[in-house]
């Protein structure tokens, strides 16, 4: 084995160098989101940077684009990293895996080309199958929706398989029966229709059941195996606690689809049914505050890596901000009349992905670099230890104040665009000219600038973090009735 | 310790069952409704007007016992003055659609109130104002769509580019914008100033409403 | 169905809105350390905060409108009822789930 500190794929197991090569390019792209969404939000306060050339919506493809595909890869590395580990067998069929986490890159390669060097195509199906389909989240042309299709077939074939091979634990059960469920939801985003609601309608089946359900839940097995391994608390106790969070954000978020079928031509009892389901969904989040404070108070929270531990504490707190609070702030249908499709969705659309998705990815990319040098010290005083430091403070102050700034613009636009102008074209702009407006936009790029900062940090501490570092991880012991 | 003391509320299998349970339960109700919505978005249903509303004048309309703006079906106004039947009309307004996908417009507009934020919502746009008179709507809409970039409307400066929107697919799109207006949408968006649209001789009765009756 | 928010209401329901949310995680965190940490004095502050929520609950019924109408009444209902209880059905959980092999937990929940 190579000496302490430095990165051999000789301290991984076999899904863990898979996972990692998925991690890499995780956070390449995510650099490509950020870089698009500066240039997005250049154009909000200059609209001739890069016209004609480069426009907003080509930009803002590729911004969100990149955040689906980046936090896909990081789960995907994130289940690989698992893997053996949990089902007590190297993968099954891992040659496999490695062949479908090239093609899928040469796949995002492809179209990120496409969308940067042809960008539009003539109103025809055949620019859908090659070009863009012009859906938001899901534009990724029809022929790479089959090839990603595929690609999760064959992750989903290492899983359960691998599952199957080994020891099928709770978690293991979850995330299959959820991997299932995620494939399955993108089917409903595949195919072309000419009417607008019936598309927006089966558009929403991807987008909100697999944010507020399928990810949800995937994130919960990634947390579940993160507290069994890295803390000790006993499976039995957090396999259980996996079912319950299952039953309650599921039970929410299935129906809570409702309150994107207010007004786009679906029927009225949606207004009813999203209202209902929109008190519902603190409730999840109580669980997990009153359960978290529970725990604390029994096991010592001791932790082998800090970087991993503080992301982490940060996505629990993101999740709830973000998709509690902030979404809870506009889904009744009696204010969202007003708020729908402004900043206002904006700033809740920024906080909920980056603080329940983005942390987590990182907090495992953190556990795999540590793992990767040989399983090094990564607690306190470590060397450089400034750089993760400053890289999530300046990635939250980021966040946080674009947050705060669209939420500023979102409430203006809402007041002088939606409620007084009624929408029309003329108050669309006599919103967007406002002095608000403008300053909040001021402020979400100087904030944009520090998460920018941010990432570069991050990138930059994820390459050397625990380099030159001698001393070995400390040990968190695992209770043996953890294990069984 | 024994597993007999574990309440049963409290078990793994209980809520094991329960996860189980409550997401088949959501699912299958969530099935069931996605039926009748469904059945009532397919256009000429209930809520989504059929692709030849597209030959009637359209407007939006404050509804007393809906207690918002609703769509209303006027009279016959054929689009760029020929009558067409349902499927030429459905012909024209896919093709409207392929258009709005194939060039991206909803990375800059919001369609339903669903997309991007950085031009306005697109939804009523037939019956927006900016355009002027109702004769001579269309052609400008189609001379917009296809040559936007020295057409500004604003004070800061913000631009469509050119998209290369051939004059069939700008027609088509018209096509497109006039069908989506006519789409029931709960009062979405709420009070929306419409272009004036009478006659100049006195307007005659509203034919139709594509519109339900309050389902609660 | 609804009744659309005054202009006037907006800032009113953003901020009941939040309070709700935020005052429903003080209430579950205080209860739960009242309980976890064993210290009852901490009880009534935990229901102090949910006095909180009851109040950003009724205001935010108040300025969307909720009250107009029989079911949007019903769901201000449910909010105080069910956010009222959930920390209670949760801490039970939290105890029943992991009552075996652990004696400290088992001490302070027949406190
Ligand atoms: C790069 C961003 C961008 C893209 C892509 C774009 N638009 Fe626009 N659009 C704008 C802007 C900005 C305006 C406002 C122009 C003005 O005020 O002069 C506008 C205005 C409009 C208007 C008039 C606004 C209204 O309220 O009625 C229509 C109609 C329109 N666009 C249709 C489309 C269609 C259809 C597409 C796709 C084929 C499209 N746009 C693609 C940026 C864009
Ligand atoms: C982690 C979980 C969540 C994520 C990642 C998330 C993300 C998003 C995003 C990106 C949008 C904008 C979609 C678009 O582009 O049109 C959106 C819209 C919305 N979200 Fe969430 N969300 C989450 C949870 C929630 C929760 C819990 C609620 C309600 C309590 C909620 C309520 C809404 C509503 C009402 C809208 C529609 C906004 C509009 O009308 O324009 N979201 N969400
Ligand atoms: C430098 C940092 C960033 C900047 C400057 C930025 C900028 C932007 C801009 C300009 C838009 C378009 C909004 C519109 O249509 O008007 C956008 C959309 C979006 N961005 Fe970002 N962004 C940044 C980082 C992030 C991060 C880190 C995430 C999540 C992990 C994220 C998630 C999103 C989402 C989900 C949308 C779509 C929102 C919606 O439709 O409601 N962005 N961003
Ligand atoms: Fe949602």
């Amino acid at each position: 084995m190579a000496a302490l500190g430095t990165l051999d794929s000789a301290n991984l197991n076999g899904g863990q160098k898979l996972a990692v090569k998925f991690f890499t390019v995780a956070i390449a792209l995510f650099g490509a989101q950020v870089l698009f969404g500066m240039l997005a939000g250049i154009q909000y306060l200059n609209p001739d940077f890069l016209f004609g050339v480069l426009d907003f919506s080509v930009n803002r493809m590729l911004h969100i684009n990149a955040m689906v595909v980046w936090l896909l890869f990081g789960f995907i590395g994130a289940v690989y990293w698992l893997l053996e580990d949990e089902s007590g067998t190297p993968v099954a069929g891992l040659g496999l895996g490695n062949l479908m986490f090239w093609v899928f890159t040469l796949a995002v390669v492809v179209v990120v080309l496409v969308y940067l060097l042809v960008q539009v195509g003539p109103g025809e199906l055949k620019s859908i199958w090659l070009i863009n389909e012009g859906r938001e989240y899901i534009e990724a042309p029809r022929w790479a929706d089959i090839g990603i299709v595929v690609c999760v077939l064959i992750f989903f074939y290492n899983v359960a398989a691998t599952f199957m091979k080994g020891r099928f634990t709770g978690i293991g059960g979850v995330l299959v029966l959820d991997l299932v469920a995620l494939a399955g939801l993108y089917l409903a985003g595949m195919w072309y229709t000419p009417n607008i609601s019936m598309d927006q309608h089966w558009w929403w089946w991807v987008i909100h059941l697999w944010v507020e359900a399928t990810w949800e839940v995937l994130v919960g097995c990634l947390l579940a195996y993160g507290l069994v391994k890295t803390m000790g608390v006993r499976r039995r106790i957090v396999e259980t606690w996996l079912y319950i969070e299952v039953a309650l954000l599921f039970g929410s978020g299935i129906l809570g689809l409702g309150h994107h079928y207010f007004w786009i031509g679906t029927p009225e009892y949606w207004l009813a049914i999203g209202g209902f389901f929109s008190a519902l969904e603190p409730i999840p989040l109580v669980a997990m505050v009153v359960h978290a404070v529970f725990d604390a108070g029994h096991h010592k929270l001791k932790s082998s890596n800090n970087p991993a531990l503080a992301w982490m504490i940060a996505q629990a707190f993101g999740n709830f901000f973000g998709a509690g609070v902030w979404g809870f702030m506009h889904t009744l249908p009696q204010i969202n009349l007003y708020t729908h499709g402004t900043q206002w969705t904006a700033s809740h659309g920024h906080l909920a992905f980056f603080g329940a998705y983005a942390t987590i990815v990182i907090a495992f990319v953190y556990l795999a670099v540590q793992k990767w040098r040989g399983n090094v010290w990564m607690s306190g005083d470590m060397a450089g230890g400034w750089k993760w430091k400053w890289a999530i403070f300046l990635l939250h102050a980021g966040m946080i104040g674009m947050t705060m700034a669209l939420l500023v613009t979102g409430y203006e636009q809402s007041q002088v665009e939606r409620a007084i102008g009624g929408s029309s074209w003329i108050a669309y702009f006599e919103a967007q000219a406002h002095v608000w407006f403008v300053q909040g936009m001021n402020w979400r790029m100087v904030s944009g600038w520090m998460f920018a900062t941010g990432f570069v940090l991050l990138a930059w501490d994820l390459m050397t973090i625990g380099k030159r570092e001698t001393r070995p991880a400390r040990s968190v012991e695992v209770p043996a009735a953890a294990m069984a | 310790m024994s597993e007999t003391q574990t309440l049963w509320w409290a078990s793994e299998s209980f809520w094991k069952k329960m996860a189980v349970w409550i997401t088949a339960g959501s699912a299958v109700v969530l099935i069931f409704l996605t039926f009748d919505t469904v059945n009532q978005i397919t256009a000429g249903g209930k809520r989504v007007p059929p692709y030849s509303v597209i030959n009637n004048r359209i407007d939006y309309v404050f509804d007393e016992k809906r207690n918002y703006q609703v769509p209303v079906i006027g009279p016959e106004e054929p689009l760029f003055g020929k009558v067409l039947n349902e499927a030429e009309a459905m012909a024209l307004v896919s093709r409207g659609k392929l258009t709005t996908q194939a060039k991206n417009c909803m990375n800059c507009h919001t369609l339903l109130g669903n997309g991007a934020y950085y031009a306005p919502d697109l939804t009523k746009s037939w019956l927006d104002p900016m355009w002027g008179s109702k004769e001579t709507r269309e052609e400008t809409m189609v001379a917009f769509l296809m040559d936007p970039t020295d057409k500004l409307h604003n004070t800061i400066g913000r631009r469509m580019p050119n998209l290369g929107i051939t004059e069939e697919e700008a027609r088509a799109t018209v096509a497109f914008l006039k069908w989506m207006s006519a789409i029931d949408t709960n009062g979405f968006p709420g009070n929306f100033p419409t272009i004036d649209q009478s006659d100049p001789a006195p307007a005659p009765e509203s034919v139709s409403a594509p519109t339900e009756t309050p389902a609660l | 169905m609804i009744e659309p928010v005054e202009l006037a209401n907006f800032f009113t329901v953003f901020f009941s809105a939040a309070s709700v949310i935020l005052f429903g995680a003080g209430y579950a965190l205080l209860f739960a350390w009242s309980r976890v940490s064993g210290r009852p004095r901490l009880m009534p502050l935990a229901y102090a905060t949910y006095l909180g929520l009851a109040v950003s609950v009724l205001v935010l019924g108040n300025a969307a409108n909720l009250f107009n109408n029989g079911y949007w009444t019903f769901i201000v209902g449910l909010m105080l009822v069910g956010y009222l209880v959930a920390p209670h059905a949760v801490w039970h959980l939290c105890v029943g789930t992991h009552a075996e092999g652990d004696e400290a937990i088992k001490v302070s929940q027949q406190r």
